[in-house]
């Protein structure tokens, strides 16, 4: 198993797809997360690891501000998202995945992945209410675009069923591919491989890789170790709210920290 | 100032009963997640078998309302083992508070064949004469009724703290699973509970008879101010119960002697909705009230809808038959209640995008289409506004108070969305009955003109029926376009994960106050058609009972689906007609219905008849379903 082919530097000139400066949050008197800052190199995949309660998917939430941070500053491609709704964020092309698998209901798996295409849909609702040619086209060109990636996930057979109905692993997938239908600049999956079993793992594996080499910068919080080292160009290493480490794979690997913090945690256990 | 103190007085009396159904609320909701809403319904319940030991046995009476207390509770347990208790595990909390308006539906039919629909008044306990205490004077049933409710709380709190039961209660009130996990029987103590609310709430009915008559459709007045009491103090604190009860009770006293007597009720809902802007949780309520682990198991599941040649298919048939039906059907009574069906059937559409679509629960729909019918119906009579113009300013005005009650709704979910709704409708109610000088008060409003469009009067039912049928079409295709594009899947996202709709780019609130906004619009557009069909229009057209039976056709028929509630509709409008001398079951076989289709068809006849059919043609098509990772989970 390779990592992707040699680490992406912060290229191109551009602003990273992330930069966090002294992030800070309490909830009450508990500090979830004191003074992170890292970048996220744009179109690279980053990795975030850390052990439980880390603060992984607490940082996920402040950078999609499902709740605001106590302080610091999160900037996306150079913008600044303090104050913006979780939805205009999204719109902006910062979409993420949750940890718990969140298909919606009474929805087939197709009009799932429709959903996240929300913010490319053009036609305004009087035009959809009037079946107006135009706003027929655009639902059948997001409708090809849904099957393609549905096909992609090898999920092309189950379109017409009801998501709840499916596998864990296979609800999982679709809410990758539901979020990859935004068409995100940056996307942020919260641990997308738990559940998942081991030639579900591989499939999503490759998956990555595509959708990182398509140009989509991805950061994930992931706890399959195997799967960070194989595709993950650059790794964050949170514990107890703070980073502790950054580096590539073999970096962070090699670091006696993360070996305490993480492995060594492990190892005890 | 002694006025001011006997008014007050009489306030507590009356607030002391609100406070027991609050009481039964707060229970219940604390052990379940779910507000039963069929709680006053057994205040009647007690009140009239007590009036009936009394009168047609000769009993005395503390035995009688003893007898009735326990006759209640037995009929509760009875009640609750076949239906509450059932429904947890199958259905989302959502649909268990509408389950528990079927059973305030079926328990007032129960007794409309009982007991007839004549108000029944008993003696008080201890003579009529009050007792004088410095000047004031204090009906001798106050001390009754202050009685039992003190007696009452004491020994809800004893049960409560003292003893292992009251242990159980207050475990599945923190937490279920873990109470399940603890060797607690989860099923038997709910039925407790709500056997325990039952016969709080009939004390309540018992004390309270003497001073007030009752009948049959009483209850809903008391779960309605218990509810609003138990909101005001807030669901999970019992003694917010009772001081929410008290403090309703002397509001509406207070208003009805110092303000007005009509608008009494409309006092005491500003006061609700000012808390649920303010203090949503309650003016006592100490944490955030329960967290709904099971909420998402048990939403309903499947997927019914038609693919698109089967959907044009069935479309085709449905205008055909519109089309022809007048011909099968002889002009008259009959045919009038097939016209007032598709008027009903459009103000449900619009329920059906606001609660089928995007998962907003409303029990104030009604509320808008008075609105809309009395801005109508007004314009038109009283200052000659041509009738098209009257209907579009009626809409035009439902709207601009939708987007209002938008302000407050939108912060709000589950049962104090319910709450809020069931607010707005009862203060338009209490205004179409107070405004006496604008709508006719409580009599109606009369000589309302027919609808027309430049020179053509529908005078007819005939020419109704073709403009209601043309519309139904219309509205049908414009709302399925909108509903299967981009505006119907945002819609259904939020129904139930608004934030996973939210992290895809969808803005929550803007689609929250669309869906609004079209169900009002068209509960007015309903309300305008209704009024100029009738030539008349009185709030009890279109009052919280029509919300409730618009909630339950929409239900029967299959939500989210558009065209099914055309059925639910159409069953209970026609049926009751087609068997008038059967009349006096209607409300009984109304609530049965709901139960039932809660309890087992919760998909409605149109979700059940499609399923069935997906399924038969799953039989002639290749098996997709074999899953590669183990077969399909739960």
């Amino acid at each position: 198993m390779s990592g992707r082919a040699p680490a992406a530097p912060a290229d191109a000139g551009g602003p990273p797809a992330l930069r966090i400066a002294h992030l800070d949050k309490r909830f009450g008197g508990v500090q979830a997360t004191s003074d992170v800052s890292f970048e996220v190199a744009s179109g690279s995949l980053t990795a975030l690891i850390g052990p439980n309660g880390a603060g992984k998917t607490t940082l996920f939430n402040l950078i999609t501000n499902l709740f605001p941070p106590s302080g610091g500053e999160i900037v996306y491609f150079g913008r600044p998202l303090a104050g913006l709704r979780p939805s205009e964020i999204a719109a902006l092309g910062l979409v993420r995945t949750f940890q718990t698998a969140r298909v919606f209901p009474r929805m087939t798996v197709l009009e799932n992945v429709l959903v996240g295409a929300h913010r490319h849909v053009r036609a305004p609702a009087a035009l959809q209410a009037l079946w107006w040619p135009s706003a027929l086209r655009e639902d059948r060109t997001l409708t090809r675009r849904a099957d393609a990636l549905l096909a992609l996930a090898g999920l092309a057979t189950y379109r017409d069923i009801a998501a709840t109905a499916l596998p864990m692993g296979a609800q999982k997938m679709v809410e990758v591919i539901r979020a990859l239908m935004a068409g995100p600049r940056l996307l942020l999956l919260d641990e997308p491989a738990a559940g998942l079993n081991d030639r579900e793992t591989a499939d999503l594996a490759v998956l990555l890789r595509a959708i990182g080499d398509n140009g989509t910068t991805i950061m994930v919080v992931e706890h399959n170790m195997a799967l960070v080292m194989g595709v993950a160009d650059h790794v964050v290493v949170l514990d107890a709210g703070r980073v502790i480490a950054t580096g590539t794979p073999a970096e962070v690997q090699a670091d006696p920290r993360v070996i305490e913090a993480y492995l060594g945690q492990e190892a005890a256990a | 100032m002694t006025e001011f103190i006997q008014v007050v007085i009489a306030g507590l009396l009356q607030g002391s009963v609100y406070a027991l159904v609050a009481l039964g609320f707060s229970l219940v909701y604390r052990v379940t997640g779910v507000i039963n809403l069929s709680q006053g319904a057994f205040c009647v319940v007690a009140a009239l078998v007590m009036y009936w030991l009394e009168h047609a046995l000769g009993w005395a009476l503390l035995p009688a309302g003893l007898a009735a207390v326990i006759a209640t509770a037995a009929f509760a347990a009875v009640l609750g083992a076949l239906t509450f208790v059932p429904a947890f595990g199958r259905l989302p909390n959502s649909g268990i508070l509408m389950l528990t308006i079927g059973l305030l539906t079926l328990i007032e039919g129960v007794l409309l064949i009982g007991w007839g629909s004549q108000p029944y008044a008993l003696p008080p306990f201890s003579g009529e004469t009050p007792f004088e205490v410095a000047g004031l004077r204090i009906p001798s049933q106050g001390v009754w009724i202050v009685g039992a409710a003190l007696l009452v709380v004491l020994a809800l709190w004893y049960l409560l703290i003292r003893t292992a039961l009251g242990l159980a209660l207050r475990a599945c009130a923190e937490n279920v699973v873990a109470a399940r996990l603890m060797g607690i029987g989860v099923g038997r103590v709910t039925l407790f509970a709500f056997v325990l609310a039952a016969a709080i709430a009939a004390v309540g009915g018992v004390v309270l008879a003497p001073i007030t008559s009752l009948q049959f459709d009483a209850g809903r007045l008391f779960t309605i101010s218990g509810f609003i009491a138990v909101a005001i103090g807030g669901l999970t604190s019992m003694t917010g119960a009772v001081a929410g009860g008290l403090l309703l009770g002397i509001i509406g006293q207070l208003g009805a002697v110092y303000v007005s007597s009509l608008f009494s009720d409309a006092l005491s809902l500003l006061v609700l909705l000012a808390v649920l802007v303010f203090r949503p949780n309650g003016l006592f309520a100490s944490d955030r009230g329960r967290a709904d682990v099971r909420e998402a198991a048990r939403v309903v599941q499947g997927t019914s809808r038609l693919g698109g040649r089967a959907g044009w298919a069935l479309g085709a048939v449905a205008a055909a038959i519109l089309l022809a039906l007048p011909l099968a059907v002889p002009q008259g009574g009959r045919f009038s209640s097939i016209v007032i069906t598709g008027i009903v059937f459009i103000a449900v559409l619009g329920l059906d995008v606001l609660m089928g679509f995007a998962g907003q629960v409303s029990l104030g729909q009604a509320g808008f289409m008075a609105i809309g019918g009395y801005t109508a119906a007004v314009l038109a009579t009283t200052y000659a506004v041509p009738p098209l113009l009257a209907t579009l300013s009626g809409v035009v005005l439902a709207v601009l108070c939708a987007l209002v009650l938008s302000v407050v709704t939108t912060r709000l979910r589950g049962l104090y969305l319910a709450l809020g709704t069931l607010a707005f409708g009862l203060l338009v109610d209490s205004l179409a009955v107070g405004l006496v000088d604008v709508t006719g008060g409580p009599s109606g409003l009369v000589g309302i003109p027919s609808f027309a469009v430049g020179g053509f009067d529908f005078a007819t039912p005939l020419s109704n029926y073709y403009l209601v049928a043309g519309l139904i079409v219309v509205l049908v295709v414009l709302l399925a376009g909108l509903m299967r594009g981009g505006f119907g899947r945002a819609l259904q996202a939020i129904r139930t994960d608004a934030l996973a709709a939210e992290a895809l780019g969808i803005n929550v609130v803007r689609y929250k106050v669309a869906a609004v906004a079209i169900s009002a619009a068209l509960a007015a557009l309903s309300g305008s058609l209704y009024a100029f069909y009738f030539h008349f229009l009185s709030p009890e057209m279109v009052g919280t009972s029509r919300s409730l039976e618009m909630v339950a056709m929409l239900v029967v028929g299959g939500e989210a689906t558009l065209v099914g509630p055309l059925i639910g509709v159409a069953l209970l409008t026609l049926l009751p007609t087609l068997f008038q001398p059967l009349a006096i079951y209607k409300t009984f076989a109304t609530g049965l219905l709901l139960v039932v289709f809660f309890l087992y068809m919760p998909e409605g006849i149109f979700g059940a008849a499609v399923a069935a059919v997906q399924r038969i043609g799953r039989l002639f098509a290749p098996p997709r379903l074999a899953s590669p990772a183990g077969g399909v989970a739960e």
